[in-house]
């Protein structure tokens, strides 16, 4: 692996006066699965679409493998796109439809066979050569898509939110297969996606962006226990997301409890106090004393059974909600809507967000 | 919302008795005088007419000449013209504004028009003073009444048809159809011609389609642009009922023509279809 496969250099996309993307400078390795994630409008499928070669870019510069790919058509780039709606050609059969890149590169009919036949038998789909993308059901013409994208061997293959059509067991399944697809093939995969759970699932670093910057790059892992801001904290995974001051004495006010704030920031800023759900502990009994533990006393809202857990809203006497998340093991507590609870949590599981 | 039997007959009755007041008895009146005689007698002595020498014949063959050549000339002009609309266009209002430039010619009648074309090509028009004085010609050449300015009179009439049906297929082509066609590797122009043509195939049979028909039946812009010079089928016809007054063999005439040419569409259409969809685009 070399870093910096795929620079995007301050990368500016401007519609009119609207930014699209705001100086985007972004490292991508060879063979690393890159996830964008953010919610629709915040740039994703732009930048995405910039290094495919489809939007003009305004500003900055895209290197592949070394190379300024800025001035050069889609066609002529090293990268290939699965696209959100598939996009399989509706007059070609299956089989044409994966020959269709590598007879644009003059590969000589005998080895366009085994192209092919090697594509569609690495998704599954060998058998279905001869049909027409309108006798496929969605996750077929998904997996044909693929197929049509890897034959060209693409040094970087671009995804569009490819799973986003289909329905939530298949899509699991996909994300599963596309993973392990990945790591045989040792392409290069950026994928966009809205959703948080998929780009966990699949990617080796995640890119969280926000309104044409990214916000925070790096780990899932990571982004979820150290996340940059509350934006992130709050896109990825569940969060309390509580807002306070920096007290003179380096303290936060949180729930009418004296927490301390740390080193992050400077008295009297204005910061958010980030606790995420499975750090809460709840018990009807008021758990004893420890070293760095923090207790406060609520009453349950509302609780939400979620299968392998559950979630309870929790009000504190002083009006602020928790949510608090327990593994729901059969025969543990049952909370019940107004139960009188302590919500209880080692100061080290918070953090201080600054902006 | 349900209607009522008696409502539902009414609505359907109306459109359907007018059909046939005004289409189907006029066109069967005219099948059945084909097959009569001047004093009303059953007989083939009309078609036997029309195969009896070359004249008539050669007046089809003339026909269907033309109107080929026409609706070959208005693809090569329509089918431009419609991807320009569609593709190149980038605001709805000049989307808009680029349609009523195209169905302008058919708010005017076909006679001023042809009139038209007439002053633009005689000997003295401005197409022939525009070669002489460029040098390209000594003499005007002949373009006035000819076979080509038949051509070019219907091409002019037709080719909105042409533009219209083809901009209707190609508006429904995805685009992302032909960014995955560029991101696959392939050119602009491999891209036009092995993803955006073959799809759009469909419209340029129904649009050919109509501009073969209406050429076909074409009367004013033939007679005018003919100059009496070049007969085609509809001049033929005209002549036996507006002028000969031999309404027998004037419907025999048309029916020849509606045969043939029902005959020549569903030929072209049955090899259209026979070619499998898919595999004259690949290569």
């Amino acid at each position: 692996m070399s870093d910096g496969f795929i620079r995007v250099e301050r990368l500016v996309k401007r519609y009119s006066d609207l930014v699209v993307l705001d100086d985007i400078s972004l490292d991508v390795a060879e063979g690393e699965f890159l996830a964008l994630l953010g919610p629709s409008g915040c740039g994703k499928t732009t930048l995405l679409r910039s290094i495919a070669g489809f939007v003009d870019i305004s500003g900055g510069d895209i290197v592949i493998d070394g190379r300024s790919v800025k001035h050069l058509p889609p066609n002529r780039r090293p990268v290939n796109t699965v696209f959100q709606n598939y996009a399989l050609f509706p007059h070609l059969t299956v089989a044409q439809n994966v020959a269709f890149g590598p007879r644009r590169a003059g590969v000589s009919p005998k080895d366009i066979a085994a192209i092919v036949d090697e594509s569609l038998t690495t998704v599954g789909m060998a058998t279905f050569a001869g049909r027409f993308p309108s006798q496929l059901s969605g996750g077929q013409q998904q997996r044909v898509a693929l197929a049509r994208a890897i034959a060209n061997k693409p040094k970087v293959l671009l995804l569009d939110e490819p799973l986003g059509a289909l329905d939530l067991k298949l899509r699991k399944q996909m994300q599963i297969e596309l993973k392990s697809l990945q790591q045989k093939l040792g392409i290069t995969f950026i994928f966009v996606t809205h959703d948080q759970e998929e780009a966990l699932v699949m990617a080796d670093r995640i890119a969280v962006m926000d309104a044409g910057r990214i916000a925070q790059i790096g780990r899932g892992r990571d982004i979820y226990h150290a996340p940059s801001e509350r934006y992130v904290a709050d896109f990825i995974g569940d969060a309390n997301l509580i807002s306070a001051t920096v007290a003179a004495d380096r303290t936060l006010v949180v729930a009418g409890l004296s927490i301390p704030a740390g080193h992050a920031a400077p008295a009297g800023a204005e910061v958010t106090y980030l606790l995420r759900p499975e750090a809460v502990t709840l018990t009807c009994e008021e758990p004893p004393k420890a070293s760095g533990g923090i207790v406060v006393r609520a009453k349950v809202k509302d609780v939400v059974f979620i299968g392998g857990a559950v979630r309870v809203y929790a009000v504190t006497d002083g009006g602020q909600e928790f949510i608090a998340q327990q593994t729901a093991l059969a025969g543990a507590t049952e909370f019940g809507r107004n139960d009188a609870v302590f919500l209880s949590w080692h100061c080290d599981s918070g953090q201080v967000l600054t902006k | 919302m349900r209607i009522r039997n008696g409502w539902a007959a009414l609505l359907l009755g109306v459109p359907l008795a007018f059909m046939a007041a005004f289409f189907l008895v006029p066109f069967v009146v005219v099948v059945v005088a084909s097959f009569q005689n001047a004093a009303g007698e059953w007989s083939l002595a009309n078609y036997a007419r029309i195969l009896a020498d070359s004249y008539y014949p050669n007046v089809l063959y003339t026909t269907f000449k033309l109107s080929l050549l026409a609706t070959v000339v208005s693809f090569l002009i329509g089918y431009p013209i419609a991807y320009y609309i569609v593709n190149v266009v980038r605001s709805r209002a000049g989307r808009r504004l680029c349609y009523i430039l195209v169905i302008m010619p058919l708010f005017t009648s076909n006679i001023v028009r042809s009139f038209g074309w007439i002053i633009l090509l005689g000997r003295q028009g401005i197409v022939n003073a525009t070669l002489v004085t460029l040098g390209l010609t000594e003499r005007p050449i002949p373009i006035l009444f000819t076979e080509l300015s038949i051509v070019i009179g219907l091409t002019y009439i037709l080719v909105p048809f042409m533009v219209l049906t083809v901009a209707g297929v190609l508006q429904t082509i995805d685009k992302s159809l032909v960014e995955a066609s560029l991101d696959l590797g392939a050119s602009r122009f491999v891209t036009f011609a092995k993803v955006t043509f073959p799809l759009s195939l469909p419209g340029v049979i129904a649009g050919s389609l109509i501009v073969f028909t209406l050429a076909v039946s074409a009367y004013v812009v033939p007679s005018i642009m003919s100059g009496g010079r070049t007969v085609v089928m509809a001049m033929s016809i005209f002549e036996q009922y507006g002028s000969l007054f031999d309404f027998n063999f004037g419907a025999a005439l048309a029916v020849g023509l509606l045969v043939v040419t029902l005959i020549l569409i569903a030929l072209s259409l049955f090899f259209i279809e026979r070619q499998p969809s898919g595999r004259q685009a690949v290569q």
